[in-house]
């Protein structure tokens, strides 16, 4: 099973698809910068992960997310690192859904971001409830203690506040995903693995 | 050791619905020479250079090619599908991106060349120094690559792949973006090249080509226009207008020539050269 | 004297299971062991000022939220005794121990792998990594990614200016904002595709991944590196073993 992993691993990670991968790893660590320049109140930090599931492939993806949170480890998210089965969710649920031709649609873009983040929302709430008793060092933490004085388990106040932004985080993530792909010129993109899983609204270049 | 390449009638489309990128062009470039290869942008030059160096037949399967190209005596129908390094090697447009950004030195940079061939670090203490020096850039060794000047970043890159030994080196548009001390050093290194590799260059502008090459090319649209020495290319020079800035280059070889005694060491070398005297 | 990042991890592995395992006030000993350990222990100062920063910032901000998260938790969680009231506002015990036990566990998590990178430059854990059989291909992602972190900040910032100065909405609404977002995204992506490609084939014009890649440069370790790192591994066995023993006497 190693040794398949491996392979197909080899196979996404050709030449051009090595340093993509290296740039949108460090794209989801500084998309936060973009976001924050232009006052959006959302992360956006899967977008990395999301492009390299739908351009290059599924176990790229995994490694761009799973890189990214042990990079933003070292830079000053230490808990980051517990989160990687997230990242893993959406790398390879993303791959998934590009292989199937979900982003060559706009209303199957929506349905995959919407169930991305409810997917994310539900793999997310037991690392954070049962490592860190829903206590994320964040402004979401008041959310889950909102929920838990309400009468919620620890469990079920991490999910709720996961529900409260994932789906709408992954579904713009999706759109800007979807929209951007479309406009790439496809003799760039063909030296990519993934550039099947994309219809361009572009004559070739 | 330097080596040949024979290119027969090469044809080459990036894929069925592409125009054509080169139409049937043959070149036979002897070892130890240096052709270079004029045109403008969209000529095909990057595209004859790709093909030589093995990256087009492997990074675009889809395109439809003729033809043959004899590399090292090696003959590939069409292209080669693997890229032929370390006996040729390919000098990218763009010098920066040819740098990896791994490694924290110049040194480093270099000898990553050799890591990937699975050369010693003793292979590398006995190549790389020398290597440098011969480019001027020892002085660098322990540089950050990252904050080169252009024509420093140009020589490490070109260092990064002669450390290879190869017999063929391919340089796409060296020249762009360098000042004239850093052409002129460029001009000395291609020079010095000379017997031990066989030089291809690509250019925009003349000047480089008149300098160092034994044969010039001129490409346009996919298609030979012209292909001799550099003096047969001066007395054609006026056709080639439209296609490459040669205004005011008859003027200048004209202004030249009558004063002779007035010319600086490097523009008698030209004028030597080019058998204006 | 440097340690061997293996130790290094090891050590984390040994602090995480003692969060995870032991009494928050065991771990609150281990942290406030930890927070000395990054300015008297030679192997643990952080490498680079950006990493102490990055250290110490975390350690203030971090303790300042636990403690406001406990003292929340135990307004809002209402069960046990009140433990001390202040302008008429009850701090519950339950919300209390808990906001400690999870601030405890949650610091002592967090400080254990921070310290392991501030002390640790990242190129010298990539390259632990490559002598442990990553392989070169992730070897190199990784690498590249330290070059791209440096380069795109200053770029999101031309894009940014370049979109502003063409005319795009980057100060409107929010509706008009999130529409720039693509504008300043796509140059951006495109550009860098732009470079994969280039950059993807100057590799391969190296050789890249011709032949198996060579470590060039060896690690700075002392000879009993690979003893602590047993040692504290063992550490780590005995008290899962522990717990495991406590909870099976309790049965």
């Amino acid at each position: 099973m190693l040794k398949t992993i491996r392979r197909r691993i080899a196979e996404e990670m050709t030449g051009a698809a090595l340093p993509f991968v290296a740039f949108c790893i460090a794209l989801n660590l500084t998309v936060g910068q973009i976001t924050a320049l232009l006052k959006i109140p959302l992360y956006l930090d899967s977008i990395g992960t999301v492009l390299v599931a739908v351009l290059v492939g599924p176990w790229s993806a995994i490694i761009c997310g799973s890189f990214a949170n042990l990079f933003a480890s070292a830079f000053g998210s230490p808990t980051m690192m517990f989160f990687i089965p997230v990242v893993v969710v959406i790398g390879a649920f993303t791959g998934y859904l590009a292989r199937r031709a979900w982003f060559r649609k706009w209303y199957l873009v929506v349905a995959g971001g919407i169930l991305q983040g409810v997917l994310a929302a539900i793999v997310s709430a037991p690392i954070s409830a049962y490592l860190f008793s829903g206590v994320m060092m964040a402004g979401t933490d008041f959310l889950v203690l909102y929920f838990r004085s309400m009468g919620n388990t620890l469990l079920n106040s991490v999910f709720y506040q996961g529900l409260a932004s994932d789906p709408v985080d992954k579904l713009v993530t999706y759109l800007l995903v979807f929209f951007l792909t479309r406009s790439l010129p496809r003799r760039l993109i063909s030296r990519l693995r993934g550039a099947a899983n994309i219809q361009q609204s572009q004559s070739p270049a | 050791m330097a080596a040949s390449i024979v290119v027969d009638r090469l044809s080459l489309q990036y894929s069925p619905e592409a125009s054509r990128a080169l139409a049937g062009i043959s070149l036979n470039i002897p070892s130890g020479t240096c052709c270079a290869i004029l045109g403008p942008t969209g000529a095909g030059k990057t595209t004859v250079l790709h093909a030589i160096a093995g990256v087009l037949g492997k990074h675009h399967p889809e395109s439809i090619s003729d033809g043959t190209i004899t590399v090292a005596g090696h003959t590939y129908t069409p292209l080669p599908k693997t890229i032929l390094f370390p006996s040729v090697a390919l000098g990218l447009q763009d010098s920066y991106v040819q740098i990896s950004g791994v490694r924290e030195t110049v040194y480093d940079e270099v000898l990553f060349t050799l890591e990937n061939l699975g050369e010693s670090l003793e292979e590398g203490k006995s190549r790389i120094p020398p290597l440098l020096k011969e480019l001027g850039i020892d002085h660098l060794a322990n540089r950050r690559p990252t904050t080169l000047s252009g024509g420093e970043t140009q020589r490490v890159a070109l260092a990064t792949i002669l450390v290879a030994r190869p017999e063929i080196l391919l340089l796409d548009e060296p020249a762009t973006a360098l000042d004239l001390t850093a052409k002129e050093r460029l001009q000395h290194i291609l020079k010095s090249l000379r017997q031990r590799t066989t030089a291809v260059l690509t250019d925009t502008h003349v000047d480089l080509a008149l300098s160092v090459a034994d044969q010039i090319v001129v490409l346009h649209q996919g298609m030979i226009l012209f292909n001799g020495t550099p003096k047969e290319f001066l007395g054609q020079m006026d056709r080639f207008t439209t296609v490459l800035p040669l205004k005011g280059w008859s003027r200048a070889l004209q202004f030249m020539l009558p004063s002779s005694r007035q010319m600086s060491p490097s523009q008698l070398g030209l004028a030597e050269r080019l058998g204006l005297l | 004297m440097r340690l061997d990042p293996s130790a290094k991890l090891a050590f984390v592995l040994l602090m995480w299971t003692c969060a995870f395992l032991l009494d928050w006030s065991v771990n609150l000993v281990l942290l406030l062991l930890l927070i000395l350990a990054r300015y008297l222990v030679p192997a643990y100062r952080p490498q680079s000022s950006r990493s102490r920063k990055s250290f110490d910032k975390f350690l203030a901000y971090g303790i300042t939220i636990v403690v406001l998260l406990a003292g929340v938790n135990a307004l809002f969680l209402q069960g046990g005794s009140v433990v001390f009231s202040v302008g008429g506002l009850d701090f519950h015990q339950e919300g209390l121990m808990f906001g400690v036990r999870t601030a405890a566990r949650l610091l002592l998590l967090s400080v254990s792998i921070l310290l392991f990178f501030a002390s640790t430059p990242l190129p010298e854990f990539i390259h632990f990594l490559q002598l442990k059989g990553l392989p070169p291909q992730l070897v190199l992602v990784l690498l590249l990614t330290l070059h791209f972190l440096d380069q795109l900040p200053a770029r999101i910032h031309q894009v940014f200016v370049a979109q502003e100065a063409r005319g795009a909405p980057v100060r409107a609404g929010v509706v008009s904002r999130a529409q720039a977002l693509f504008s300043v995204i796509s140059p951006l992506v495109l550009s860098s595709i732009i470079e994969s490609i280039d950059r993807g084939t100057a590799l391969e014009v190296r050789g890249f991944l011709h032949k198996p890649v060579l470590a060039s440069v060896p690690l700075p370790t002392e000879r009993s590196a690979s003893t602590l790192t047993l040692v504290f591994l063992a550490l780590a066995i005995c008290v899962l073993a522990f717990t495991v023993l406590r909870w099976l006497l309790a049965l």
